[in-house]
């Protein structure tokens, strides 16, 4: 299956990068694009005085664009990555869309999901301003990053400000009931190609532009279902209901001769109370259940001082983040965490970067952990954008 | 839960009712571009129509830095318009504007 990706990867690739580098010819309507992003760099992280570095792989996302017309268009994300010497492929996303009017646009397939704008807007190495993901996001996070089924999504001009939504109804999250793994009993899972139930997602998310010159976007999005559980399991009625704030604001702000941007969000993660087991190590079996709410915030600061005299200044962009993660008291995976970064980024172009970063993270819990661990983190990544 | 489930389902079924209906009745169907001096000599037109290039400037920065015209050829810049304009939920007349400017400035 690999070597079949990779030869069909190398043959898009190469007639695509043969079309793009002899291109005479008169454009045509249909038009494949060959685009994506990577990052390479160092990383040195010493948590409660265990000290470990280590060089990153390249990460590879190559990234696929087909526009059959105006109105039709295809996007697809693969992501290479080495994990333990081992070749990982991912599909990050695989959809089509189609612009019905000029309010409406149809999406089906696999698609990010737009729960907050981090995940669907932000994450990407050359747009996220820090190397990594703030606390919540990625594989231990509490909002759903992709999902596979339908959406419609568009925007309305209010006259100066304008309006944006979107709705969708996707594959439902999967409860890990603890069968298999005992100390994720509870946590729901997001990536799901087969849906174990009949309950179905449905979210969306409204966004709104306030002031005429787009610098600030406020946005609201939620995300339920019904059931998470096996069908015909005691699980299969547990239901979730998630939401999320986000704002951002980007303006360049000519006292400070610079560009001010500001992220936010926060998830809140709520599902129904359910009875799981937990083996202790003499094999007795004891119930147990816990009040199943995490929750996620973070805000971010970075500044860009785009209008000083020195072109080297100019490239300069520096950037705070404060992030927390609370995951159920009670629950074997029961976390509190608070995460400090800082950094500095100097941009080679508008997509490619490199990022020096400083995080200190204190983490109470967390699977299978008690008590409290620092972290402290040496970052230099170079994340690229094409 | 399920009674949130319950309301989740009901408002999103209503919005999407409301969406096609207001999408559907307004008027102007079809994005035409009005040319920067057509706006600037009609009397009509209280409201100064902002140009494409100032919307790319405010638009295009928002979550990444902006690509400059000269980035791209104008067919690729017609497939990331379009990407964008779904992506970042953009209205037609936004992606359109910015869409012209790019191509004519690169
Ligand atoms: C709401 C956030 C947002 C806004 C606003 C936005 N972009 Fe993007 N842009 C993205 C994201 C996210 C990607 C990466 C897509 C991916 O890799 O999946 C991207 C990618 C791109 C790319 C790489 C090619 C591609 O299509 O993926 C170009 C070029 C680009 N944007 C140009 C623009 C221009 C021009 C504008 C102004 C009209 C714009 N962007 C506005 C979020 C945004």
């Amino acid at each position: 299956m690999k070597k079949l990706i990779l030869s069909l990867f190398v043959f898009v690739f190469g007639y695509q990068l043969y079309g793009q580098t002899y291109n005479t010819f008169e454009p045509s309507k249909t038009q494949f694009m060959l685009r994506g992003y990577g990052h390479t760099g160092f990383e040195y992280m010493d948590s409660n005085d265990e000290a470990e570095s280590t060089f990153l792989g390249l990460t590879y996302a190559p990234i696929f664009l087909y526009k059959h017309s105006d109105r039709l268009m295809f996007e697809a994300e693969l992501e290479f990555k080495l994990e333990g010497n081992e070749l990982e492929i991912g599909l990050e996303y695989a959809d089509v869309m189609y612009v019905l009017n000029k309010n409406i646009t149809v999406r089906a397939g696999k698609f990010l999901l737009p729960f907050g704008t981090f995940m669907e807007r932000l994450h990407p190495a050359w747009i996220n301003r820090l190397p990594n993901a703030p606390l919540g996001y990625g594989h231990d996070g509490i909002a759903p990053s992709s999902g596979i089924g339908v959406e419609l999504r568009g925007a309305f001009d209010l006259g100066g400000p304008r309006l944006n939504y979107s709705i969708y109804s996707t594959n439902g999250p999967r409860l890990n009931d603890g069968s298999e793994e005992p100390e994720e009993a509870g946590i729901l899972q997001f990536e799901n190609f087969e849906d174990n139930n009949l309950a179905k997602a449905y979210g969306g998310r409204i966004g709104i532009l306030p002031f005429s010159d787009s610098s600030a976007e406020l946005g609201f999005s939620a995300y339920s279902t019904s059931g998470t559980g096996e069908e015909d399991s005691q699980y299969e009625d547990v239901g979730a209901f998630l939401f999320a704030l986000d704002f951002s604001y980007v303006k360049p702000i000519s006292p400070l001769k610079g560009i001010v941007d500001i992220k936010a969000q926060y998830n809140n993660s709520n599902v129904d109370t359910a009875t799981f087991i937990e083996v202790h190590e003499d094999g007795d079996a004891e119930e147990y259940s816990f009040d199943n709410q995490s929750n996620s915030f973070y805000a971010q600061l970075s500044y860009r001082p785009t209008m000083v005299e020195s072109d080297f200044m100019k490239k300069l962009e520096f950037v705070g983040r404060y992030s927390d993660f609370n995951a159920p008291e009670g629950a074997e995976w029961e976390e509190a965490s608070v995460q400090y970064a800082f950094g500095l980024n100097y941009w080679l172009s508008w997509r490619s970067v490199i990022k020096l970063s400083y995080q200190t993270t204190e983490t109470e819990g967390g699977h299978g952990a008690d008590g409290i661990t620092n972290t402290d983190g040496l970052f230099i990544h170079w994340a690229i954008g094409f | 839960m399920k009674s949130i489930h319950k309301i989740t389902v009901t408002v999103a079924s209503i919005l999407v009712v409301l969406i096609t209906i207001v999408a559907c009745t307004s008027t102007k169907e079809v994005y035409t571009p009005v040319l920067e001096k057509e706006v600037a000599d009609s009397d009509q037109e209280f409201k100064i129509e902002k140009s494409g290039a100032q919307l790319w400037g405010e638009v295009c920065n928002r979550c990444h830095i902006a690509p400059s015209p000269s980035d791209y050829n104008d067919t690729d810049w017609e497939t990331i318009s379009l990407h964008m304009r779904v992506r970042a939920n953009l209205t037609e007349k936004e992606s359109k504007k910015i869409e012209e400017f790019l191509k004519s400035a690169n």
